[in-house]
C-alpha cells in the first residue's frame, strides 16, 4: 500500500465530521506503515499515536532490544516530521540538548554571541535511554516539553510545532540509571510498557530481520495535518458522567482522600490534574480512532494505566508489600466503578 | 443539632418564633427535596430539570423509546418491591394463623399494612425513578453502545452544526435504530415471585385448615407437653423447682420454737463427734491432761522446730496415719452427722427446723461447757512431750524411721535415748505430740482446731526398707536392702519439700547442743 502525504492544510476547510473521518483514515494508514517495521506491539503503537494526536509526549519503558528506538524512528518516517535523536549518557550536559550561545562572525567581520540550537529543535525528538543521563540534563527538557520553548541566556526560543518527545528508558532497577524527576515524569502524557513479543511475533521478527531487505516506510501525514487533527480531537464531546468518572478516578489516587484507604496506605503522591487532562484528551483521540464521536467509559478504563501509572508515587510501605502502580490503579478503578 | 445551627446562622442574636419557623421550613424543604445537594454528580443523576429541557426534534423518537424504557424500569421496580413486601406479609399471616385463635383483627391489620406498604413502595419508586439521562446510560450499558445515547441526550439541546455534535447525534441515532431497546428492558416478573406463590399456597391451606381446627402451633405445643419424653425431661426440673419453692415458703413461715426442738432431736441422732456434744470432749480433755503430765516442761522453743519434725519424722508411722484417718473420719463423721441432721430436719418438715439464731445459741452453750477441757487441751498441745526421742532429725526426717516405727520401736528408742541424754533441746516430741493430736482430734473432731496439726506423709509407708541409724545427728543413709527411689531423695527432703538448709540448720542445732553438753 502506498501512501502520499496530503497537501498542507488539507483538513482546514472541511467540516469537523469529515476531518474526524480523515483523521481516522490517516491514522489507520500510519499504523499500517509502522507495522511494516514493527511486529506486534499494537497497544504501544496505538498509545504513541494517541499521544501524538493529543499533543503529549511518550515515555517508553522496556528491556533493551524490544524495538523502542525502532518504533520511534519508524513513526518519524511515517509522519514525515523532522526527527533527531539524543543518546543520553551520564556525561551529557544540558547545553548538549538545548543548545548554547557561541561566538559567531558576521559577514562584516564583527563577532557576536549567537545561539546555536541543540538537537531539541526538531519535531520528533527521540531521547534514547533518558534515564542514563543525570537529573540535571534530564531537567533540561522540562521547559521544552511543557512550554514548547527553550530559554538560553535570557532569550526564549520557540520550538517548532508539532513538538513531540519520545523517550525510552530501561527499567529503573538496571545499573547506571538515574530515576527521572517527578516533575518530568508528569510531563509525559503516557508511560507505555513495551512487552516482550509473543511466539508468533517472534517468528515474524525473525523472518523479517534475517531474510531479505528491510521494509521501507512511507510518510502518510505531515506536521500541519497533525496540528489540524489535534484541533479535531478537542472538539469531541464528553458526557458529564464520563468526566465525573475521570474526576473520581483522579481524586481516588490522592492519599489525602480518606474515603480511599488504599491510596492513603500506599500512595505518597497522587495524580496531578495533568492526569485527568490526559484521560480526557486520550479518550477523545481513542474515540476518534475507534470511529466514535464521543468519549466513553471504556476509553477511560483503557487509558487509565498508561496515563496514571507514572503519576502516582508509591510510598515505602507499598514497595515493602511489593505493590506496583498498575495493580494499585486497577484496584482503585474497581472501587471507583463500584460506587 | 443541624436545625439549631441553622437557626443560629439565621438569627445570630436571639431566637424568635419567626426565625425558628423559617429555619424549620428551609430545613424541611431541603431535607425532602430531590435536589438535596448541588453537586455535579447529583445534577447528573437526579436532576429532574434535565427531563424538562427542550431537546432537538431529531431525538424525539429516541426520547419516546427512552420513556417506554423508563416505564418498564419503574414497573419492574414497583413489582419487585411489592413482591418482597407481600412475601413478608404472607409470612406474618402464616404466623398469625398458626398461633392466634382469632383471625379477624389480625387479618384487618395485615390488610391495612399491605395497602400502606404498597402505596409507600409505589410513591418511593416513582420518586426515585430514573431520569432520561439515567435511562440512556442504562441503555448504553445494556446494549454496549459506548455512551453514545447518553452523550446524545446530554447534547440534545445544542443546535446541530456546532462541532462534532451533529455527527455524534447521527451516530447515536444510527446505532439506536439497529436496536430493539424493549428487548433489553422487558417487563418481567420479579425473581422472588415463585417464593411468594408458594407462600400464598401455604397461607391458603393454613386458612382452610383453620376453618375447622384450632391453631396448629398451639395444638402441637400442647401435644408435645403431654408426651412422656418431654415429661421425663422436664419433670425432675419442675419437681426440684417446686420443692425449692415449698422450702422457701416454709422458711418464711416457720415457727422457731418447734424447729429448735426438732433440731436438737436431730443432733442427738447424729454422730458423737459433733461439736454440739460435750461429753466426749470432757473425757478427751481428761485424757489430754493425763498425757500432758507426761510431757516435760521447757519444750516451748522446740515447738517451733516441731513442725518439720512432725512433717518429716512421722514417728508413729501407721499409728499416726491412723490418727489422721481417724481425724478425717471424725470430720467426715461430723459432716455426715450434719448432713443427717439436716436431712432429718428436712424430712420432719418445717416444724422441725431450727432457726439459725437458736442453733448458734445452742452451739455457744456447748462451747462454754467445753471450754475448760479445751483450755486444758490447748495447754497440753502447747507443751510438747519432753521424753520423745532425741531431737535428731534422723528420727523425724529419715525414711528409715518408718521401718522402726513399723516395728513399734521408734517411740521406745527415742524416748530412752532422750531421757538418757537429758538435753535441753530434747523432745522434738513429734511422736507424743501426734498422739496428743490424735486424742484432740478424737475429742474435738469439729471446730476444735488443735494447735498442732497432724501432717500427712502418706509416702512414708513405701519407704520401710530404709534402715535408720537413730543416733543423734547422724546422717540417715540407706545401708542395705535399698532400692532408691527414682526421684533423688536426700534424707527425705524431696518428699516433704523441706528446704535442705533448714533441715541442716536443725541438725546442726542439735549437734551443737550435744557437743556443748559433752
Amino acid at each position: 500500500m502506498t501512501s502520499t502525504v496530503g497537501t498542507e492544510g488539507q483538513m482546514g476547510g472541511q467540516p469537523l465530521g469529515q476531518q474526524a473521518e480523515f483523521l481516522a483514515e490517516k491514522m489507520a494508514e500510519v499504523r499500517g506503515e509502522i507495522s511494516k517495521a514493527i511486529v506486534g506491539q499494537a497497544e504501544v503503537v496505538e498509545g504513541v499515536l494517541i499521544a501524538l494526536l493529543a499533543g503529549g509526549h511518550v515515555l517508553l519503558e522496556g528491556a533493551p532490544g524490544l524495538g523502542k528506538t525502532m518504533l520511534v524512528r519508524t513513526l518519524a518516517q511515517a509522519v514525515a516530521l523532522k526527527y533527531s535523536r539524543i543518546q543520553f549518557t551520564p556525561d551529557l550536559m544540558p547545553a548538549d540538548v538545548i543548545g548554547t550561545s557561541v561566538v559567531q562572525e558576521n559577514g562584516d567581520g564583527r563577532k557576536s554571541l549567537g545561539f546555536q540550537p541543540g538537537p531539541i529543535f526538531t519535531n520528533l525528538l527521540l531521547a534514547d535511554e533518558i534515564n542514563r543521563a543525570t537529573p540535571k540534563t534530564q531537567s533540561a527538557l522540562l521547559e521544552a516539553m511543557q512550554e514548547k520553548q527553550v530559554t538560553v541566556a535570557h532569550t526564549s526560543h520557540l520550538l517548532e510545532e508539532p513538538f513531540f518527545v519520545m523517550a525510552t528508558q530501561n527499567p529503573l532497577e538496571m545499573e547506571g540509571t538515574y530515576p527521572l524527576p517527578e516533575a518530568q515524569l508528569d510531563r509525559f502524557l503516557f508511560k507505555l510498557r513495551v512487552p516482550y513479543p509473543g511466539r508468533e511475533d517472534l517468528h515474524d521478527i525473525l523472518d523479517r530481520t534475517t531474510q531479505g531487505t528491510a521494509a521501507t516506510v512511507s510518510p502518510v501525514v505531515n506536521g500541519s495535518q497533525i496540528l489540524e487533527m489535534r484541533k479535531v480531537v478537542r472538539a469531541v464531546p464528553v458526557a458529564p458522567h464520563v468526566q465525573e468518572h475521570v474526576v473520581k478516578l483522579t481524586l481516588a489516587t490522592h492519599p489525602e482522600n480518606r474515603e480511599n484507604l488504599l491510596a492513603s496506605k500506599y500512595i505518597r503522591y497522587g495524580s496531578s490534574p495533568r492526569g485527568a487532562q490526559t484521560l480526557i484528551l486520550g479518550g477523545k483521540v481513542r474515540a476518534l480512532l475507534d470511529g466514535r464521536y464521543n468519549v466513553s467509559m471504556e476509553d477511560i478504563r483503557a487509558l487509565m494505566l498508561p496515563a496514571l501509572r507514572h503519576r502516582i508515587i508509591l510510598n515505602f510501605e507499598a514497595q515493602a508489600d511489593g505493590r506496583t502502580p498498575d495493580d494499585l490503579l486497577d484496584e482503585i478503578a474497581g472501587k471507583v466503578c463500584a460506587k | 443539632m443541624l436545625l439549631r445551627e441553622k437557626i443560629k446562622l439565621l438569627v445570630p442574636g436571639e431566637l424568635s418564633g419567626k426565625a425558628c419557623f423559617s429555619a424549620l421550613r428551609d430545613f424541611c424543604r431541603k431535607f425532602f427535596s430531590n435536589h438535596r445537594t448541588e453537586t455535579r454528580e447529583n445534577r447528573i443523576s437526579l436532576a429532574r430539570n434535565f427531563d424538562q429541557r427542550a431537546l432537538s426534534p431529531e431525538l424525539h423518537g429516541l426520547l419516546g423509546a427512552l420513556k417506554t424504557i423508563r416505564h418498564r424500569i419503574l414497573a419492574n421496580t414497583i413489582l419487585r418491591g411489592w413482591t418482597k413486601w407481600f412475601g413478608w406479609l404472607l409470612i406474618a399471616l402464616i404466623v398469625v394463623a398458626a398461633v392466634s385463635a382469632k383471625l379477624a383483627g389480625a387479618l384487618l391489620f395485615i390488610a391495612a399494612l399491605a395497602a400502606i406498604g404498597a402505596l409507600t413502595i409505589m410513591i418511593w419508586s416513582w420518586r426515585d425513578r430514573p431520569s432520561k439521562y439515567e435511562t440512556a446510560r442504562r441503555l448504553d450499558s445494556a446494549a454496549g453502545l459506548k455512551d453514545r445515547i447518553s452523550t446524545a441526550i446530554y447534547l440534545g439541546e445544542i443546535e446541530v452544526g456546532n462541532g462534532l455534535v451533529a455527527e455524534q447525534r447521527q451516530d447515536a441515532l444510527a446505532r439506536f435504530a439497529k436496536l430493539d431497546p424493549n428487548g433489553f428492558f422487558p417487563l418481567q416478573f420479579p425473581g422472588n415471585v415463585r417464593r411468594a406463590s408458594v407462600l400464598v399456597l401455604v397461607v391458603a391451606g393454613l386458612f382452610a385448615y383453620r376453618i375447622h381446627h384450632r391453631p396448629p402451633l398451639v395444638s402441637l405445643l400442647q401435644t408435645t407437653a403431654r408426651s412422656q419424653l418431654v415429661q421425663s425431661i422436664f419433670s425432675p426440673i419442675v419437681h426440684a423447682m417446686e420443692k425449692d419453692l415449698q422450702r422457701t415458703m416454709a422458711l418464711v413461715s416457720m415457727k422457731p420454737d418447734a424447729t429448735g426442738e426438732e433440731t436438737r432431736r436431730a443432733d442427738a441422732t447424729s454422730n458423737s463427734d459433733d461439736l454440739w456434744k460435750g461429753n466426749n470432749d470432757q473425757e478427751a480433755g481428761a485424757e489430754d491432761q493425763k498425757d500432758s503430765a507426761d510431757a516435760g516442761a521447757g519444750d516451748q522453743p522446740q515447738d517451733q522446730l516441731q513442725a518439720p519434725g512432725n512433717q518429716e519424722g512421722n514417728p508413729t508411722g501407721d499409728a499416726r496415719q491412723d490418727s489422721n484417718s481417724q481425724s478425717q473420719q471424725g470430720k467426715s463423721g461430723s459432716e455426715n452427722s450434719d448432713g443427717k441432721s439436716q436431712q432429718q430436719s428436712e424430712q420432719q418438715g418445717p416444724e422441725g427446723r431450727q432457726s439459725l439464731g437458736q442453733s448458734l445459741m445452742q452451739a455457744l452453750k456447748n462451747m462454754m461447757s467445753n471450754s475448760p477441757n479445751q483450755q486444758s487441751n490447748n495447754r497440753t498441745n502447747q507443751q510438747p512431750p519432753t521424753g520423745q526421742g532425741t531431737p535428731q532429725s534422723g528420727n523425724s526426717q529419715q525414711p528409715g524411721a518408718t521401718e522402726s516405727d513399723k516395728r513399734g520401736e521408734s517411740r521406745g528408742n527415742s524416748d530412752a535415748k532422750q531421757k538418757a541424754t537429758q538435753t535441753a533441746s530434747e523432745g522434738a516430741g513429734s511422736q507424743q505430740g501426734s498422739k496428743e493430736l490424735r486424742k484432740d482430734q478424737e475429742t474435738h473432731p469439729v471446730n476444735a482446731v488443735p494447735d498442732r496439726v497432724a501432717l500427712e506423709a502418706s509416702g512414708f509407708k513405701d519407704q520401710t526398707r530404709m534402715k535408720v541409724a537413730t543416733e543423734t545427728g547422724t546422717a540417715q543413709l540407706p545401708v542395705r536392702d535399698q532400692s532408691p527411689q527414682q526421684d533423688a531423695v536426700v534424707n527425705g527432703a524431696e518428699q516433704e519439700n523441706i528446704p535442705a538448709r533448714y533441715r541442716f540448720y536443725v541438725q546442726r542445732y542439735f549437734e551443737h547442743a550435744d557437743n556443748a553438753k559433752q
